[in-house]
């Protein structure tokens, strides 16, 4: 009856000891491993025109991706609209983000990730809108794999036979892998592996994922454009030889067709870390494919090029060094912007530079848009010839106008 | 008596198991306490993320050379997310990384890029990071995960080392 004064002391301990475990399980079943993402404000958004000249901007919040639009180019907004009826942990931290894209009847198309209650797990997730983003279908699992580890960045583009595509890193090669040879040893598998899956039926289904890649980078986002012949390409960092980070460019074809992805940058940037800098990708209707990427051999770098599959790009440009991170870039005719954040003890400066010669040269860097507070990754949009830049704030999301200089 | 012993086991579980010091928030006031030359041999600050898979692997290494080297070497990490929305979540995994008794930091910033820059203009926010301060105020800092020879290197550091170490990535 009497539980004795050693066991007092180890009953305290226990409980003493339980506490902090107690505190910090924030799930609803109470061992999430991360608190609610969604919980706090997180700043990954995305945005895209629809051809009226509609802007729609998703950003997560609360638990919820949330739509919202505007018809004066950012000037106002509408109500938001919760994409995902049903509460999600979702993650849009780092370099995720929820993705919209418009279909070629006005559908609206958004994917997103959400985190599930084991480390790095998470699940891509679309859904679709057919009546102008007044409501969404039930959301779907974009991949077919529903197994607890990391399906995550994804991207999402229309391609020309207005099929959503959507790419995504995933880890289910190297998880096989590890039980089979373990994390380190020479036949340990490097990075994750890119995967492709698209909708044939207009978003209503998923086709079975295809894998792109071997060894793609961890936390990287990808970056998708359409080829002039609709097919979407992408273009995403790599892991080569012992960790070398580099970048591959593939076709996403959906006509049967395989993917045949080709190293397409050289810098030999060689680090078991997670660079948390995916690339931009922009191809112009005479199928010159424009690229920015980040690489960090001997201090930060952001370059310009244009791809040559299985070589190095074509009129590499630096564009950032210290303080200048996640670029995009695009293109209209013969005009190429380059766009990217830099920052300093003061904050953050939104860079510019054009091109007025299809990105054999570009003009000088100039200033468009300063934060004192924290910013997501800018994204260069085109309409109707010109540009703008898409840029989420903590003081709120800004639609930046950008001259041609 | 037996209040003694409650009082007794309820101070000794406190102690035990609130070993480690509180996650400390790291805005940009902080940085030069963060970063303050040691009086006696080295500090070693590992800045990790909680989507880096790189990261636990190389703070434990870390943990376990400062272990062999108690009087020589400081180990604090710096986590690059923003402690509001994870902190909870990054207290939780170092806990599980057996990284509780190390002093921890994680940013107040929901992007990381400003605060990365204040601390050194040449990071681009690669993780891990792992920056190497010795009593004598020079400094190194690598990318990447270490490896065995890096590890095996780190104390005794003479300065004919830290520039092999860092490869060329000296800070100072």
């Amino acid at each position: 009856m009497s539980v004795g004064l050693r066991g007092w002391s180890h009953l305290l301990l226990m409980v003493a000891c339980l506490v902090p475990l107690a505190a910090n399980a924030h799930g609803d079943d109470g061992h999430m491993e991360m608190a609610p993402a969604s919980a706090g404000p997180s700043l990954g958004a995305s945005a895209a025109f629809s051809s009226d000249g509609t802007l729609w901007v998703v950003t997560a919040s609360g638990g919820h991706v949330l739509l919202r639009r505007s018809a004066d180019f950012g000037k106002t907004f509408g109500v938001p609209v919760e994409v995902n009826a049903k509460h999600q942990n979702i993650d849009s931290f780092g370099e995720n983000k929820p993705n919209v894209a418009i279909g070629q009847r006005g559908q609206i198309y958004v994917t997103w990730v959400e985190k599930l209650p084991e480390k790095w797990a998470s699940y891509v997730w679309f859904s679709r809108s057919t009546n102008g983003g007044k409501t969404f279908d039930a959301p779907l699992i974009v991949h077919r794999d529903h197994a607890w580890l990391t399906h995550s960045f994804d991207a999402l583009k229309v391609n020309g036979k207005g099929q959503p595509v959507v790419a995504w890193i995933d880890a289910r090669d190297h998880v096989a892998s590890m039980k089979q040879y373990g994390m380190k040893g020479p036949h340990a598998y490097k990075g994750l592996a890119m995967y492709y899956a698209w909708s044939a039926d207009g978003g209503k289904s998923f086709v079975p994922g295809e894998k792109v890649m071997d060894h793609s980078c961890e936390c990287c986002r990808l970056a998708l454009a359409r080829e002039p012949n609709g097919v979407v390409a992408a273009f995403f960092r790599g892991v080569y030889d012992d960790n070398v980070r580099d970048h591959a460019f593939s076709m996403l074809p959906t006509d049967g067709g395989t993917p045949l992805p080709e190293r397409s940058t050289f810098n030999e940037w060689q680090v078991a870390a997670c660079p948390e800098q995916g690339p931009g990708l922009a191809i112009s209707a005479d199928g010159v494919r424009h690229v920015v990427w980040y690489e960090g051999k001997g201090g930060p770098h952001i370059w310009y090029g244009q791809l040559d599959p299985g070589h190095a790009p074509q009129y590499r440009l630096q564009i950032g060094g210290p303080g200048a991170s996640h670029a995009d870039v695009a293109v209209y005719g013969q005009t190429v912007w380059v766009a990217w954040n830099l920052v300093s003890a003061a904050g953050y400066a939104l860079k510019v530079r054009n091109s007025t010669d299809g990105g054999r040269s570009f003009g000088e860097a100039r200033t468009v848009a300063e934060s004192a507070v924290a910013v997501y990754s800018p994204q260069l949009l085109v309409h109707k010839g010109r540009a703008w830049i898409a840029w989420n704030t903590l003081s709120g999301f800004r639609l930046i106008p950008v001259q041609r200089q | 008596m037996k209040r003694w012993w409650v009082l007794f086991a309820l101070v000794f579980a406190t102690t035990v198991c609130a070993a480690g010091p509180a996650l400390r928030s790291l805005g940009g006031g902080q940085i030069p306490e963060l970063l303050k030359t040691p009086s006696h041999g080295e500090r070693i600050i590992m800045f990790w993320a909680l989507s880096c898979a790189y990261c636990e692997p190389n703070m434990k290494a870390l943990a376990t050379v400062q272990r062999a080297h108690p009087q020589d070497i400081e180990l604090v990490t710096v986590a690059t997310d923003d402690i509001s929305a994870h902190g909870a979540a990054i207290e939780k995994r170092l806990s599980q990384a057996g990284m509780a008794g190390y002093a921890a930091w994680a940013y107040t910033e929901l992007t990381p890029q400003r605060l990365n820059f204040l601390i050194d203009p040449n990071w681009g926010g690669e993780t891990p990071r792992t920056l190497f301060i010795l009593s004598n105020g020079e400094r190194a800092a690598v990318s990447g995960e270490l490896t065995r020879t890096e590890l095996d290197q780190l104390w005794p550091l003479p300065m004919s080392q830290v520039d092999a170490v860092a490869k060329g990535h000296v800070v100072d």
